[in-house]
């Protein structure tokens, strides 16, 4: 399974990652190379899966609890006004076309 | 009463001592730091299980006392408003916490050299890896800077680090020790887990920090660990079981010379030993390397620069830019690898091909070990790397090559059981790991026999 140099950038752009040429160039032979390996359970024949071992996934009963917070968020905020977190402004949004409405 | 300044103190000096030689173990310590703890607890006559013991922590544990880095430089001098609950047990303890070790980036690789703040040296043998994702924590317990200390398991970061630097490592059962503070990496595979000197000194760590967690909803809900008993003389009565797929044909001769000498001592001990079969451990890489970088390309998405991370927006209009310049720079090789890998097997048209059916595998994997279980064996013994600790640089330029030195240790935490690593043997004067898997919640079951076999052979031995 070959991935080509711009499925990496899509996937690098999908990852809001800043990837250079370079470094695609080495992502591209890497994945690939690993891809193959893990093609492997292709073979994996289907049905009868697992033992349902129900002791690992016993689940506790669903209670609303408040937060337990360590100190409250005025302690540890670099900056909180009327009970809302300050953060540094960000530039002007971009409303390029994979933006959500 | 424990002289904890004494402690402190002699600690401070062995550290400096270690990081002295370049073991770079640690990314943070303090010798101040240390006796300010020590005279809390002094004033506290605190008498706790661990009172006294000095422990680090793998620095993707969160404490308020240092900075939080994971080895990356888009945390770079973070600190964190609270502690993890294994580092507040810790003190709760009785333990000085001497500082945070280093690690591989967000704990991804096995050597310790992904660490953005340079790699550490194995302290017995600085030419060659100390392992890892753990490899910090490994390092400061094998040079004896520390009595103990903290690492953490996704895929085998404890068990072959441990192996590699010739202590003793334990992964609890999946939900033993809370994750709170805990950074995530694979959510539905990461654990705390113990480094010591010897098995019970492991198992003590282990035993503190153990324990349902409110602030942890993945905790099982069961009281703590006890703390281990002597050493038991005999075996008798205990089925051992050999995975024939962990010692195969073309094995290193040094690994398996250490795994005969192993199997041997446990007949001699009494131990029934038994051939078995888990048939989906081919299957364990592949899906390790599927499974893990997605869940970790999803709980990488919070370093952008607003919500953590060091922000790079110089000159940048729009908010998606800054995103992509920040994570770009701030992530190093191997997380941007595992990053773009993760985001592909779980992006449209390739999420059945490859996450869908590496889970699974995952299903099958687990199904292997409880079946084996089901029919009366105590415990798996497998060597726990197949090689001793491999030279610096030597895996770097093969991603490939670098997780399968993990190929021993990953099935455990894919099926969530609990598994230990202890010193077997030597070759050429490296260490070697023997590894003890248990069934679901079984720690006390592999503490016992890997206390037995700890006491019957040398395990600073030439094994061939």
């Amino acid at each position: 399974m070959s991935v080509t140099r711009a499925e990496i950038q899509r996937i690098a752009a999908l990852a809001e990652l800043h990837v250079d040429d370079a470094t695609a160039e080495r992502l591209e032979a890497e994945l690939s190379r690993i891809l193959d390996y893990v093609a492997q359970l292709q073979e994996l024949p289907e049905g009868g899966d697992g033992d349902g071992d129900t002791r690992a996934v016993r689940l506790r009963r669903d209670e609303v609890a408040p937060d337990r917070l360590e100190a409250p968020p005025a302690d540890f905020a670099p900056a909180l006004k009327q009970g809302l977190f300050l953060v540094p402004r960000l530039g002007e949004l971009d409303r390029g076309e994979d933006e959500s409405p | 009463m424990t002289d904890f300044r004494a402690a402190a103190s002699a600690a401070a000096e062995r550290i400096a001592a270690c990081e002295a030689k370049g073991t770079h173990a640690f990314l943070a310590w303090s010798g101040e730091i240390m006796l300010e703890q020590a005279r809390a607890l002094e004033a506290a006559r605190a008498d706790g299980p661990l009172a006294g013991e000095v422990v680090a922590v793998k620095d993707v544990i969160a404490d308020r006392w240092f900075p939080t880095t994971c080895g990356s430089r888009i945390l770079e001098g973070y600190r964190s408003p609270f502690e993890a609950t294994a580092v507040r047990r810790l003190r709760e303890a009785g333990a000085l916490v001497a500082g945070k070790t280093n690690c591989d980036e967000f704990a991804m690789g096995s050597s310790t050299e992904y660490s953005a703040y340079g790699p550490t040296l194995n302290p017995v043998d600085p030419a060659r890896v100390p392992g890892g994702s753990s490899g910090g924590s490994a390092a400061a317990v094998a040079s004896g800077a520390v009595d103990m200390a903290l690492g953490t398991e996704t895929g085998g970061s404890v068990r072959q680090p441990a192996a590699f630097c010739g202590i003793v490592g334990i992964k609890p059962t999946y939900g033993r020790v809370s994750r709170y503070g805990l950074v995530a990496f694979g959510s539905s595979l990461d654990q705390i887990g113990a480094f010591g000197k010897d098995v019970r000194s492991a198992a003590r760590l282990l035993a503190a920090i153990s324990g349902r967690d409110d602030r942890d909803s993945t905790t099982l809900d069961r009281v703590p660990l006890s703390e281990p008993g002597p050493a038991p003389t005999s075996l008798a009565g205990t089925v051992i079981g050999v995975p024939r797929e962990y010692l195969p044909e073309g094995l290193h001769a040094g690994v398996r010379a250490a795994c005969d000498r192993v199997l041997k001592k446990l007949k001699e001990l009494g131990a029934e030993i038994r051939d078995v079969s888990l048939p989906h451990t081919k299957y364990a890489i592949p899906t390790y390397y599927i499974v893990a970088p997605a869940e970790a390309s999803s709980n990488l998405a919070r370093y952008d620069g607003v919500r953590y991370g060091q922000r790079e927006d110089g000159g940048l209009a729009d908010v998606r830019a800054m995103y992509r310049k920040t994570r770009g720079a701030g992530f190093g090789t191997e997380v941007r690898r595992r990053i773009v890998l993760g985001t592909y097997v779980l992006s449209a048209g390739y999420y059945e091909a490859y996450y869908g059916r590496a889970q699974r595998a995952r299903e099958r994997i687990r199904g292997d070990y409880a079946k084996v279980f089901a029919g009366g064996v105590h415990a798996l013994f497998t060597p726990t790397a197949p090689t001793p600790a491999f030279r610096l640089g030597e895996n770097l330029a093969d991603p490939l090559q670098m997780y399968l030195s993990d190929i021993f240790v990953c099935t455990a935490n894919l099926a969530w059981v609990p598994a230990l690593s202890l010193p077997i043997g030597r070759d050429q004067g490296l260490p070697l790991g023997g590894q003890l898997i248990g069934a679901m919640e079984g720690e006390s079951t592999i503490v016992r026999i890997a206390q037995a076999l700890e006491a019957a052979i040398d395990k600073t031995a030439e094994v061939r």
